[in-house]
């Protein structure tokens, strides 16, 4: 056998795992989103729609809008606090910095649980009968004593977004340690004896050569918070109301539940777009020369 | 401009001691250089007077404060990494701008005081680079500017030559030593290259596992070694050191018969020093001893013979245009003057 051929022959069980789960449904999903696609309406499958299904999202659905809207809210303020909160663990666990690597260990437990399970332990967490957050904010802030965490549209997301920032936090820190490790200690004492201050040598030294591992930090994180689901299904199940609906659960909601499959395809291939830039600049940071 | 005293000084990291109890008195506009092998502690008291490094014990005085307690940025010095230490974001030109920035140096002030500090390592077409762009010496420059964009109180520059290659290491010390001459700032210069510590220092201090060897002008250094370490550290080849005992005013080398008059009292145990520089090489027979020679080497401007001396092995230098080869027999004689007594067991200097 040539090796040109023992080559192709050696990827291709890659590239057939690859086309069968994330290709081909992406290219019937497109098709499905042209189709009038109800589950309950047989032949449906195959009955052309046009551009229905998109200008019904967009002109149509104030639900639709809703979803957009959470999800855009629950990216911005997720990505932004576990970033920020990452970034100060990282400063903190980095070495040279003031904890040490007992403390790492300890902190990338949240990580080794499933989203599902930080939803479940969550929710059972915010009880209004036996919760421990629930009691434990009661106490510190005597105003939420009596509040029913998941009953109010504003709690019940902040709790989506404390659960996401929890379970999130150490593996971004973790890549923050190795980023903060790369920057080069000459660097930082240089700047300490030039006479800058400690904020100084982050603001100008350290964060400047961090930027590549926080974008790329940043790029990853929004990805996974523009498509988070489990935790909402199991916290909140979007509610109340719709007020912790994001995308994915509203794509799941009108799909499984209602049965439209090519509304919902539809709205998924929305959520693409976003999608296919944020993985090209992840790439782009990622694959980068330097 | 300021004085150093350190008092004291101590380093430890759990058992291990870095720098022991050692005190120094850096003059007002002195060069010192800290000289010593890997791990002795020269690097780690430089970083104590920097700030970079806790001292366990001992007081850092900068001109008549003590700054044990100060942040780097608040002991007015300046450093020259040995990997330098650049801010590869930013251009030549900011990075020598930093130090002038950060202490909110007016702005119409910096740019003439950056290209002055350029112009003084030649730098000034590079303004615009990263320190990517730039090779090693010209990065080692930027450093040196830096550091000089400023007047501080202090150089610290901690063997800012070694990542250079031979050649460009003997320019930039050429230069390094006409810039301090130039601008009269005391400077504590570490370093593990004799030859830099030779040719740059007013006073040397030679460390050895944290302690303070020796303290003292290249030329005490050198002529004057008070220890068996200093005399083996010192001096390219190192000084020739041969066991022997003392007696009856002869050194005999172990093993050997050989004898050279010495005046010293007798001793069952002595280590005779000798550099190859005081060795003088004549034809057999006429020197005070025959020896066979071991190895010739032409090194262009001088030649070195290693001989076999009773069971030992010692290093001559000898003419330029001595021609010799291995197995001849040459006649060896010592300076009588320059010659160096130490104690095997303290490897103290036996005074003669």
């Amino acid at each position: 056998m040539r090796d040109n051929t023992l080559k192709y022959l050696l990827v291709l069980p890659a590239v057939v795992v690859v086309f069968a789960t994330a290709i081909w449904p992406l290219i019937e999903a497109a098709r499905l989103s042209f189709t009038v696609g109800r589950l309950n309406r047989p032949g449906s499958l195959e009955q052309y729609l046009g551009w229905e299904n998109y200008t019904w999202a967009f002109l149509e659905e104030p639900a639709f809008w809703n979803s957009v809207w959470v999800t855009a809210v629950y990216t911005i303020l997720t990505v932004g606090l576990t970033t920020i909160m990452a970034l100060g663990l990282a400063l903190l666990l980095a070495p040279g910095g003031r904890l040490r690597s007992s403390a790492q260990t300890l902190l990338i437990l949240p990580f080794a649980m499933s989203p599902a399970l930080i939803g479940v332990s969550f929710r059972f967490m915010f009880n209004p009968e036996f919760g421990l957050f629930d009691a434990f904010f009661g106490v510190l802030i005597p105003p939420l004593a009596d509040v029913s965490w998941l009953a109010d549209p504003n709690l019940a997301f902040a709790v989506v977004v404390m659960a996401d920032v929890w379970g999130w936090i150490p593996f971004l820190t973790l890549v923050l340690i190795g980023g903060l490790a790369s920057v080069p200690r000459d660097t930082v004492e240089a700047a300490q004896v030039d006479g800058a201050s400690g904020w100084r040598v982050f603001r100008d030294i350290t964060l400047p050569q961090l930027g590549p591992v926080l974008a790329v930090v940043i790029i990853l994180k929004s990805i996974f918070s523009l498509k988070t689901f489990d935790q909402v299904f199991m916290l909140t199940n979007g509610g109340p109301g719709t007020a912790t609906q994001t995308l994915s659960h509203y794509i799941y909601f009108n799909g499984m539940k209602y049965g439209q499959i090519g509304y919902s395809a539809a709205v998924a291939w929305l959520m693409v777009i976003p999608m296919i830039f944020l993985t090209y600049a992840y790439a782009k940071f990622v694959f980068r020369k330097n | 401009m300021a004085e150093i005293k350190l008092n004291n000084l101590t380093k430890r990291w759990g058992d291990f001691v870095g720098v022991d109890d050692q005190s120094l008195h850096i003059k007002d506009r002195e060069f010192l250089v800290l000289l010593g092998p890997s791990g002795c502690g020269k690097t780690t008291t430089m970083r104590m007077i920097a700030g970079l490094e806790d001292p366990t014990a001992g007081e850092i005085w900068i001109g008549d404060r003590m700054v044990n307690d100060d942040l780097p940025k608040d002991r007015d010095v300046a450093m020259v990494f040995q990997n330098y230490g650049l801010y590869p974001h930013m251009t030549i030109f900011e990075n020598i701008a930093y130090p002038l920035r950060v202490r909110g140096v007016d702005k119409s002030e910096v740019k003439p005081r950056v290209e002055k500090a350029a112009e003084q390592v030649e730098l000034t077409q590079f303004l615009d680079r990263k320190p990517k762009a730039l090779s090693g010496g010209q990065r080692q420059r930027v450093a040196l500017a830096r550091a000089i964009v400023r007047t501080p109180k202090v150089f610290l520059m901690d063997e800012p030559l070694s990542n250079l290659d031979a050649k460009l290491r003997v320019t930039m010390r050429a230069e390094l030593k006409h810039l301090s001459r130039e601008l009269q700032i005391t400077t504590v210069y570490v370093t593990h290259d004799q030859i830099e510590a030779m040719t740059l220092a007013d006073r040397v201090a030679v460390m050895k596992h944290g302690v303070i060897q020796q303290l003292g002008t290249p030329d005490e250094i050198y002529n004057d070694p008070a220890n068996l370490f200093v005399a083996g550290f010192i001096g390219s080849p190192a000084m020739n050191l041969i066991n022997g005992s003392v007696r009856n005013g002869m050194f005999v080398t172990t093993g050997g018969t050989q004898l050279v008059k010495l005046d010293a009292a007798d001793r069952a145990k002595a280590i005779l020093g000798v550099r190859a520089d005081d060795m003088q090489v004549h034809d057999a027979g006429q020197g005070d001893i025959d020896v066979t020679i071991y190895a010739f080497e032409n090194t262009g401007e001088s030649t070195l013979l290693t001989v076999q001396w009773g069971k030992q092995r010692v290093i001559a230098r000898g003419d330029r245009h001595l021609r010799k080869d291995q197995d001849e027999v040459v006649g060896i004689s010592l300076d009588p003057d320059h010659l160096y007594l130490f104690d095997p067991e303290t490897e103290d200097r036996i005074r003669i």
